[in-house]
């Protein structure tokens, strides 16, 4: 092997490790927001959710240093959280739209607050115990795809379970055929018998569940620290892999590795050194989600029917 | 005594069939949500040793109480003001755009970008304020009309497209200010731009710029567009009900395209105020979060124009005072994020005790449950 070839597979091998790598937080949120959405609600809270999150997971990892416990918390602060979204959007009936937006604002002031009131007097970034990536004895050796695959951490095989899950619930169980059908059509679901409300609810909560985890990933195996700007979108972007995924939490997957693919070009190409502005390509993954949704490839995006519309029983 | 399933049961709170709509009813859980939404922020004001009474004064004295501060309040209102009337044409077209933060950097870069490159002389003076506000006003226009037409003829959701095309103006700008228009020195921001493209201060003095003009003539102009002009009309029979407005000859399409180019224009006129009346050079982060307070600024106004300028200087006034809190007391200035958006969250909560009606009979009538059993005894 000369020297070129040895170059590029070692850049591939970085690429698509990282690419799996920035996949992960993104996919456990589109995950979660795949319930919401196919039960009707469309929750535009899970970036500051994901923000909570992952100020749980830090505090708990700093003060415990037990990472599958922050892991824990940072799911439950983002269902608590959620509970409260899905109030607002179910019960009180309030623009989806509105209320996720302000959301997102108030849990921006929320964690700076909380953030300054703990750590106010620690002026350097505190370490926290984090996720190491795993390594696995007899496959983590193969060349290339071995430590790409196999040297992930943690969370991110827990992901990948929980996408196959995800789509085994939405589609082969009376559950997930309930929370589509109060999402196309909550007016013939509450005659069949479903509680649209309970089943909103759960969507909401699981949406927040995911938000929350996709915090605490973020901050437990990649960024390793907190910061205000630390989500930087990925919420809103999650949303855009629901779309680009058509609902369906596998093609999510798919969409969150083009996501992250995306996201990894730019470390990649920071490492071989390019002429192209840095901003070039960490604008690439919002550009490239942007054209996913537009409607310009593929069938036109079909969402559940009853989207956004907010259920008052006759 | 009633009996449990006895339709005559009175319960504490009793569900109505229509909301109570009375001026007096959303005036009182209105002030009812901020309130609680104070008292919440007031356990942060606790933690810090502030008292609350001290702490809301304080929030309050600075922008209003002083000529200095109150130049400040102006400076933060005007650009909060034009991006709310953005927010109130778009969205009352029916076109939920949610880019003002992109719009504001857009229309901030291209001024900046203007003010640094055309060459210094006496004649352009009085010409360069007049350019400024064409060029932000065009090329916001196009950034949110862009989007426009990606909803309008593709069928894309414009409120995910919009929040993500944030991030891309955003990188846009950390470019320009770290590559072609930076300036020698540490930080990646341009040098100062040039005196004599500044917009005028108003009161001597103070901050105060004539922003705050802009913003108030904006507000007249949009109030004429959506109230009287038959332009305006066709704006909110697209939002309001598009098969109607499809049925009587309106191109929803078009018409929701042009509100999104009036709503680019907008924010990125709020751009253009920041950079040319307060920080006077281009940098990362210039809009501070505007595009979206601006978005509650609106909705507090109840999309009105005309009450878009007094809630934006009351909201501006508010980080005035909460900067002047965080410089006196460390109380970091975050908290005033926190109650802001507690405070429009609880208002819109507000609306579902509009459902019920408080029972004072049921009162009343625990109070006479229990003399009776006195008077057996």
């Amino acid at each position: 092997m000369n020297g070129s070839t040895l170059m590029v597979s070692a850049f591939f091998a970085a690429w698509l490790s990282a690419s799996l790598r920035l996949a992960g937080p993104v996919l456990v949120a589109a995950l979660g927001e795949t319930f919401a959405e196919q039960s009707g609600i469309l929750n535009l809270g899970i970036e500051g959710t994901i923000l909570l999150g992952a100020l749980a997971s830090f505090l708990t990892s700093y003060r415990t240093g037990m990472i599958w416990t922050s892991l824990l918390v940072a799911t439950l602060v983002g269902v608590a959280f959620s509970l409260f979204l899905a109030w607002m959007y179910i019960s009180v009936r309030a623009s989806q739209v509105i209320t996720g937006l302000i959301f997102n604002v108030f849990a921006l002031g929320l964690a700076t607050t909380l953030y300054r009131l703990v750590l106010g007097n620690v002026a350097a970034p505190e370490s926290i115990a984090v996720f190491q990536p795993l390594r696995v004895p007899l496959f983590g050796r193969i060349p290339i795809v071995g430590p790409v695959i196999f040297g992930q951490t943690a969370p991110f095989y827990l992901t990948l379970a929980l996408a196959v899950v995800a789509q085994l619930v939405l589609y082969r169980t009376s559950f997930g055929l309930a929370l589509r059908a109060t999402g196309e059509n909550p007016a013939a679901a509450d005659s069949a018998g479903i509680s649209v409300h309970r089943m909103r609810y759960l969507g909401t909560l699981l949406s927040g569940a995911g938000a929350g985890m996709a915090g605490g990933y973020l901050v437990l195996a990649q960024v390793g620290l907190f910061r205000e700007t630390i989500v930087a979108g990925q919420g809103f972007i999650a949303l855009g892999i629901v779309i680009f995924g058509r609902w369906n939490p596998l093609k999510a997957a798919l969409a969150a590795l083009v996501f992250g693919g995306c996201d990894a070009l730019q470390l990649s190409l920071q490492i071989i050194g390019t002429k192209a502005p840095p901003q070039l390509w960490l604008a690439l993954p919002y550009v490239v989600t942007i054209l996913g949704i537009s409607g310009l490839f593929g069938n036109r995006a079909v969402p559940p029917a009853a989207l956004m519309k907010p259920y008052v029983k006759a | 005594m009633a009996a449990p399933g006895n339709p005559n049961v009175t319960k504490l709170f009793e569900r109505r069939l229509t909301p109570a709509d009375s001026p007096l009813a959303v005036a009182g859980t209105t002030a009812l949500a901020v309130c609680v939404a104070m008292g919440i922020a007031a356990i942060f004001f606790h933690h810090y040793g502030a008292s609350p009474v001290q702490a809301y004064f304080g929030l309050f004295h600075e922008p209003f109480g002083t000529l200095h501060g109150f130049g400040y309040a102006l400076v933060r209102a005007a650009p909060l003001a034009l991006v709310a009337l953005g927010t109130i044409v778009s969205w009352r077209s029916g076109f939920y755009y949610l880019g003002f933060e992109g719009c504001f950097v857009i229309g901030a870069a291209a001024v900046g970008w203007m003010s640094l490159a055309t060459p210094r002389g006496p004649h352009l003076g009085p010409l360069f304020l007049p350019l400024a506000i064409l060029l932000s006003l065009t090329v916001g226009g196009l950034w949110a009309g862009l989007v426009a037409f990606v909803r309008v003829r593709l069928g894309g959701n414009e409120v995910l497209i919009s929040l993500m095309s944030n991030y891309v103006a955003r990188f846009f700008l950390q470019y320009l200010v770290s590559g072609p228009l930076r300036a020698p020195g540490s930080l990646p921001e341009t040098s100062v731009l040039p005196h004599d493209t500044w917009l005028p201060f108003l009161v001597p003095g103070t901050r105060g710029h004539a922003g705050i003009l802009i913003a108030v003539a904006a507000a007249l102009l949009v109030w004429a567009l959506l109230q009287k002009l038959p332009l305006g009309y066709e704006l909110i029979v697209t939002g309001f009900n598009p098969a109607a407005a499809r049925y009587a000859g309106i191109e929803v399409g078009r018409r929701m395209m042009l509100a999104g180019f009036f709503a680019g224009g907008l924010g990125a006129l709020a751009g253009m105020v920041e950079v040319l009346g307060s920080q006077h050079r281009l940098m990362d982060g210039i809009s501070g979060n505007m595009g979206f307070v601006g978005i509650i600024v609106a909705l507090l106004s109840r999309l009105n124009p005309l009450a878009t300028v007094p809630i934006a200087l009351v909201y501006g006034g508010m980080s005035v005072g909460a900067d002047a809190m965080q410089r006196r007391a460390a109380i970091p200035s975050s908290i005033t994020f926190l109650l802001e958006s507690l405070a429009i969250l609880l208002v819109l909560a507000s609306d579902i005790f509009r459902f019920y009606r408080l029972n004072f009979t049921f009162l009343t009538r625990f109070k006479w449950r229990v003399s009776p059993g006195e008077d057996s005894a």
